[in-house]
């Protein structure tokens, strides 16, 4: 006898195969994945450290030390029998050590984001060559590695932004929508506060007054940021508890934690998840936008803004102008193309037309 | 309908008092405020003027200031700070007494009443009655012009019994008791009055009225250039859906969403304005400078004026183009495959008719509705573009405002910014009304 159940294709697997048959949105999808996870060990290949050291016999691993948080990242110079005061040159050693027994492979790309003119051999605005790949910036420091760098910062700073904004937005706006009443009231008040509120401009005031770290940035944008996914799931929320099921529900003795998890916020997640690509664009452009002005990250944190702002204030530095532009707008690009694909799969739309 | 307006405008006051109460808390409270800045630039000045005035001012107020208390306690009247926070907020509001006019008078010992020389051959006298002070005028009646009150660090019991405490050697270190002497008056936002700018010196509306002006100009033809580009551009999109000329002004649509318009000017000033490619465009500014400017013909001027706004008016279109443009195509689709349509079909209209007159009607309502965020991001838009193009309108002033914490023009940009987008959000409610006719408000 045939036992076995066919399973009719569950409905997030059916959007998946979907999402996966756009190719624009999946290819974007893998890329960015894929370079935001490599991004994570950058230190590995864009870095002035080696990857490894064969000195007199010893081995070291001075670039792996970037990415495990617990190792000292200092090595000197005089552990190398390098005659420089303070850190380790590995640049510099790879050329004095061509004929000697020592060995060590630098990373793919040798320069780090913060070595600036006042390390060794760097120079000021040097335009793209074959050494500096983007040419380098006011203080000396190599573009390509700083806009490596930002890369991930960007990523991380728009992808934890908008998960806390969804986990605030998400819990106050169904309370609102679900339970309504003075709660209700009063942030529907706040509300409406906060969108008369030119919100970068309090952002920018904030900022100028306690000069952020990544952690705090992140806070202050949530403050003002948090409401507007609040006001959209307060209708989704209000608008399903009116239907027959939470009745139902309701009136088979459920609990409100119950109702709330089980059954109304699968319903009313859709349009939600389809619009986090497009949070995280606006993630990204914010942190641009408040760099660019000075108010973002405190420097010496690599930035898109920043660089940008670098090459704006110096019109012929075109090199500073045109990188950041370009970094941004493929990251944005592919992010559109994963939030088009996604809204696709999760929420077509078959437009009929008669002639 | 006439109802629902007044109780929107009503409703409008509340959410302006507390968008404006939360900024003015921030910047309040907020250290390195105005006070603190012009305090270092004074200590500054005296410590590179070879630290003599340090030396001198004797009973500085031990918190590492070498200001005199008497200057410091001046600085803080000049900017308010000398009041609770609460009073300085309805003061700016205009709803509590502000005083103006201050001057300086000092009671001896001995001293009961004090004659003060208010200007213009007015006379004030002032009466000492125990710790409270007393203003009369020249006929001997109560003043309702002046105020006056003791500016002293000691208690109201030692102001009371001055003069026997001093006869009997205590109080070393206090000569005379010093008293204010000011008018007072409502003026605040409420009656129009945003206050005088510390860094421009001017009232801030003055200092408002011409950058306004730019703003506006910039982003009316911002926003018009946007309107007459994106609608018939969504409507050939959606009319030829899923054809090339779809699929390529799509591909143009999504990478002027990857950019912002700010940034895509930015390019722009790059290529045109003279750095290391082309030098076609001005590098920013409204007009040529002055001196060229005065010279030149009614004619010229409107061509110098267009060659210096092209650029920053096409980063400002780049900016909205993207977003009018979709939603134009999406909704012109969204109506095409609705059931009147196929009714204005099988009716036997013409595919024109109802294309135009049924279909596009009625598509142009969500465009509609996004009027009041458009009125809105003329100011907020604005900003980066004007930075960019280094062009002296409103935006600009605000972000500098922040930086120079010249806090009349932070708030008085917030309370036009606010108000703006109160005004925009009713206006963008009306116009869904106006075109959509099942909208009613109630």
């Amino acid at each position: 006898m045939n036992n076995q159940i066919i399973k009719s294709e569950s409905i997030n697997h059916k959007r998946w195969r979907k999402f996966k048959s756009l190719k624009r949105g999946y290819y974007s999808f893998i890329l960015i994945t894929t370079l935001y996870i490599l991004s994570l060990f950058l230190p590995l290949f864009i870095n002035s450290k080696a990857l490894v050291v064969q000195y007199e016999g010893e081995y070291y691993f001075p670039a792996f030390s970037e990415v495990i948080p617990w190792v000292s990242t200092y090595y000197d110079g005089e552990l190398f029998g390098q005659d420089i005061p303070g850190a380790a040159n590995f640049r510099l050693l790879q050329k004095s050590w061509e004929d000697s027994d020592n060995w060590l492979i630098m990373p793919l790309y040798p320069y780090n984001p913060f070595e600036d003119i006042t390390n060794n051999e760097n120079r000021m605005y040097e335009p793209p060559s074959s050494t500096h790949w983007l040419g380098t910036d006011n203080t000396g420091r190599d573009v390509l590695a700083r806009m490596c760098y930002a890369f991930n910062i960007s990523i991380s700073f728009a992808f934890i932004l908008t998960i806390l904004n969804y986990i605030i937005g998400i819990s106050i706006g169904g309370a609102m929508g679900y339970f309504g009443g003075k709660f209700d009231l009063f942030f529907q008040r706040l509300i409406e506060v906060w969108s008369s509120l030119p919100l970068l401009f309090v952002v920018i005031i904030i900022s100028s007054i306690i000069k952020p770290s990544f952690t705090l940035l992140i806070f202050i944008y949530t403050m003002v940021n948090w409401i507007f996914l609040t006001y959209y799931m307060r209708a989704e929320f209000y608008r399903e508890k009116s239907k027959d099921y939470v009745s139902a529900a309701i009136s088979m003795g459920q609990s409100h934690t119950k109702i709330i998890f089980k059954h109304i916020l699968p319903n009313s997640l859709i349009p939600v998840i389809t619009y986090f690509p497009f949070s995280i664009v606006g993630g990204i452009l914010v942190l641009v936008s408040l760099d660019f002005l000075g108010f973002g990250l405190a420097p010496p944190t690599p930035s898109w803004g920043q660089i940008l702002y670098v090459g704006l204030s110096n019109i012929t530095k075109w090199w500073m102008v045109f990188s950041p532009i370009m970094a941004q707008f493929f990251t944005l690009l592919c992010i559109v193309f994963i939030g088009e694909g996604l809204r696709e799969a999760f929420d077509p739309k078959i437009y009929s037309r008669l002639r | 309908m006439f109802n629902y307006v007044i109780r929107r405008l009503l409703l409008m006051i509340p959410t302006f008092l507390g968008a404006t109460l939360l900024v003015f808390i921030i910047l309040q409270m907020a250290p390195g405020g105005p006070l603190e800045k012009t305090i270092q630039q004074i200590q500054m000045g005296s410590s590179q003027g070879g630290g003599e005035g340090g030396a001198t001012s004797n009973g500085s107020s031990g918190a590492g200031t070498l200001l005199p208390k008497r200057a410091l306690k001046e600085l803080e009247r000049f900017y308010g700070f000398d009041k609770p926070i609460w009073q300085r907020y309805l003061i700016w509001l205009g709803v509590w007494k502000r005083e103006i006019k201050h001057r300086n008078l000092a009671f001896k010992i001995g001293d009961i009443e004090v004659k003060k020389n208010m200007g213009k051959r007015r006379y004030a006298y002032v009466r000492k009655n125990g710790a409270k002070l007393e203003v009369y005028d020249k006929e001997g009646n109560i003043s309702k012009l002046w105020t006056a009150r003791f500016d002293m660090d000691i208690s109201d019991e030692e102001i009371t019994n001055f003069d026997e405490l001093k006869n009997n050697g205590e109080l070393s270190d206090i000569s005379k008791l010093e008293a204010t002497i000011y008018e007072t008056e409502y003026s605040g936002v409420l009656t129009g009055n945003l206050g005088k700018s510390y860094t421009y010196q001017q009232p801030v509306i003055e200092v408002m009225k011409p950058r306004f002006k730019v703003s506006i100009l910039l982003g009316l033809s911002g926003w018009l250039i946007a309107y007459l580009v994106c609608i018939p551009l969504g409507i050939k999109k959606a009319l030829s859906h899923g054809s090339t000329f779809d699929l390529i002004s799509s591909a143009v649509v999504f990478m002027a969403y990857s950019i912002p318009g700010w940034a895509f000017g930015g390019v722009l000033l790059v290529l045109f304005g003279g750095g290391s490619f082309w030098d076609v465009f001005p590098l920013g500014g409204l007009h040529s400078p002055q001196e060229i400017w005065v010279n030149l013909s009614f004619f010229e001027k409107v061509l110098d004026q267009l060659h210096h706004v092209i650029l920053p008016i096409i980063a400002w279109t780049i900016g909205s183009f993207a977003t009018l443009t979709v939603l134009m195509k999406n909704s012109l689709l969204d109506n095409l495959s609705q059931d009147y349509i196929r009714t204005a079909f099988a009716k036997g209209l013409s595919e024109k008719r109802v294309i135009w007159v049924h279909a596009v009607r009625n598509s142009v309502i969500p465009i509609a509705s996004g009027i009041g965020y458009i009125i809105a991001t003329i100011i907020a838009g604005s900003y980066f573009i004007e930075m960019i193009f280094n062009i002296n309108g409103f935006g600009k002033m605000g972000f500098q405002a922040i930086l120079d914490r010249d806090y009349p023009i932070t708030m008085g940009f917030l309370v036009i910014a606010v108000i703006i987008r109160l005004i925009a959000n009713l206006l963008s409610d009306l116009a869904l009304a106006a075109v959509d006719p099942r909208i009613r408000f109630k």
